[in-house]
């Protein structure tokens, strides 16, 4: 499978993201991160970082996997002060805003960027109002690049992934992880027998990177073995 | 609209947004349910045609100061609703930003402007629910967000505005979820229709607007009133009492996928 030779890989250091950026570099890609702990809503920082790493070549594709932990909090949106529903909601969207503006900056024309998202938003999830609110609107703030960057040949899909995977990442079914992962509301087993959640991932995100996915943009692919089928 | 007769007699309904195009054209049709209408607006010298037009559908107007920025201001239009006629039966969050007719420019704008964006269609979504909470759980009412189907498929000149409405559809499905124990239905309508800023194309750029109506197997935009307003009053009414959680496309058939 032909992959990309330079990747910018942007998470929050932990979560499907920090895995798959660790599986690429395991494999031989050259792997560029932001320090983890970047705030990724400061859009000086994150111009700054972009360009120190990245330099005057470009980067053939982008991962972003940033939702900010706060999100993952299960609570009423009655019991969120203002500056809670900000940082559960707002602050990932602000994040996918300036990360997106940069990328812009640093990709090479027919360049690849790829989302990864939750799949929360085609169930809705009580509890989990802020991330739900945040998910779908950095879809379809993807959709609107999509079509913005389409004339440069860049293409921007998202991948979703069930939450648990998103949020865990290779630490999944690790007996040490403490993180308490919110319920989804999904009926029935997933059709395909279980797997790795980050191999499924990083096999799409190799898959946008060929040549036979030069024409996919503004899609979303799920991969979340059978679970939802919806629509 | 004599479908609409008697729909929401008696109930007290919220909308904000309300001064002029598809607000004032909800409001209206809220009228002609027999509601009691809180038309919620910035400027309340800007709401007479709309109180107007309610009073002329049927209902009652009542004009008020809401700016959904302000936390103040629409606890205030809510409370002053509940004070004076009892209850809280809907709230119809309608207001979107000044800007959001503009294009943006993605790759070059910054914070501030999706802050406009944000404040009015994200944060303000949030607020409202929060505020009028213990009166729709009273009156196991309903909540209805205006999206739009930019905020679906994502528009390449909106990306902001694309994103705000996307926003309010993932806010839908899962408050209909944390609510519907409370029997508060939560949904959204993603209407095309003529808007003021539509209204200017047309005189500025007539060939454009017919463009876009070429698009609509109807073969023209909707009216605020009559074409976007009872399907709004629907999913606010009992006839919809098994209905939450979805964004119903009023578009003439326009957007027939999403």
């Amino acid at each position: 499978m032909a992959t990309a030779s330079r990747l910018l890989v942007i998470t929050t250091g932990s979560g499907i993201g920090a895995s798959i950026a660790t599986r690429l570099g395991l494999r031989g890609d050259l792997v560029l991160q932001p320090d983890p702990g970047l705030d990724l809503t400061d859009a000086i920082a994150v111009e700054e970082s972009f360009r120190s790493l990245v330099g005057s070549v470009p980067v053939d594709q982008v991962v972003l996997a940033a939702i900010d932990p706060s999100a993952f909090r299960a609570a009423p949106i009655t019991s969120l002060s203002e500056d809670e529903w900000d940082q559960a909601a707002e602050s990932s969207m602000r994040a996918a805003f300036v990360v997106l503006q940069q990328v812009h900056t640093v990709i090479a024309d027919g360049g690849r960027v790829v989302l990864i998202l939750p799949t929360v938003v085609t169930t809705g999830v009580a509890d989990l109002v802020p991330l739900c609110t945040a998910v779908e609107a950095i879809r379809v703030m993807a959709k609107a690049v999509a079509r913005r960057w389409g004339a440069r040949s860049i293409t921007v899909n998202t991948i979703e992934v069930e939450l648990a995977a998103f949020m865990l990442g290779d630490e999944i079914g690790g007996g040490a992880v403490a993180i308490e992962v919110p319920v989804v509301p999904v009926l029935g087993q997933p059709a395909l027998p279980s797997g790795s959640a980050v191999d499924d991932v990083l096999g799409l995100v190799d898959l946008l990177a060929t040549p036979a996915a030069a024409a996919i943009t503004g899609a979303l692919l799920v991969a979340d073995r059978g679970t939802v089928m919806q629509p | 609209m004599s479908g609409l007769h008697g729909l929401m007699d008696g109930r007290v309904v919220l909308v904000t947004g309300a001064g002029a195009g598809v607000g004032r054209g909800v409001s209206a049709a809220f009228g002609a349910a027999g509601a009691i209408v809180g038309i919620g607006v910035r400027r309340p010298e800007a709401a007479e045609e709309t109180a107007a037009a309610v009073a002329a559908a049927g209902g009652t107007p009542v004009i008020l100061r809401c700016d959904v920025t302000d936390a103040d201001q629409s606890a205030a239009a809510i409370a002053q609703l509940v004070a004076e006629h009892g209850r809280l039966d809907a709230v119809v969050h309608n207001a979107v930003s000044g800007r959001s007719s503009e294009a943006t420019d993605f790759e070059n704008t910054t914070l501030d402007e999706w802050e406009d964006h944000s404040s009015v269609t994200v944060r303000a979504t949030w607020r409202l629910a929060v505020q009028a909470y213990p009166h729709l759980q009273t009156s196991q009412g309903a909540y209805l967000l205006m999206s739009s189907p930019a905020g679906i498929e994502g528009s390449e000149r909106a990306p902001f505005y694309s994103a705000v409405k996307a926003a309010q559809r993932g806010f839908v499905r899962a408050l209909a979820r944390e609510w519907g124990p409370d029997h508060i239905r939560v949904n959204s309508v993603a209407p095309l229709a003529i808007s003021p800023a539509l209204e200017n194309m047309k005189i500025l750029e007539p060939e454009r607007v017919k463009r876009i109506e070429g698009l609509v197997p109807l073969g023209r935009l909707g009216d605020p009133e009559t074409d976007i307003g009872p399907p709004s009053v629907f999913l606010c009414s009992d006839e919809a009492r098994y209905v939450t959680g979805q964004t119903l496309v009023v578009s003439g058939g326009r957007f027939t996928s999403l």
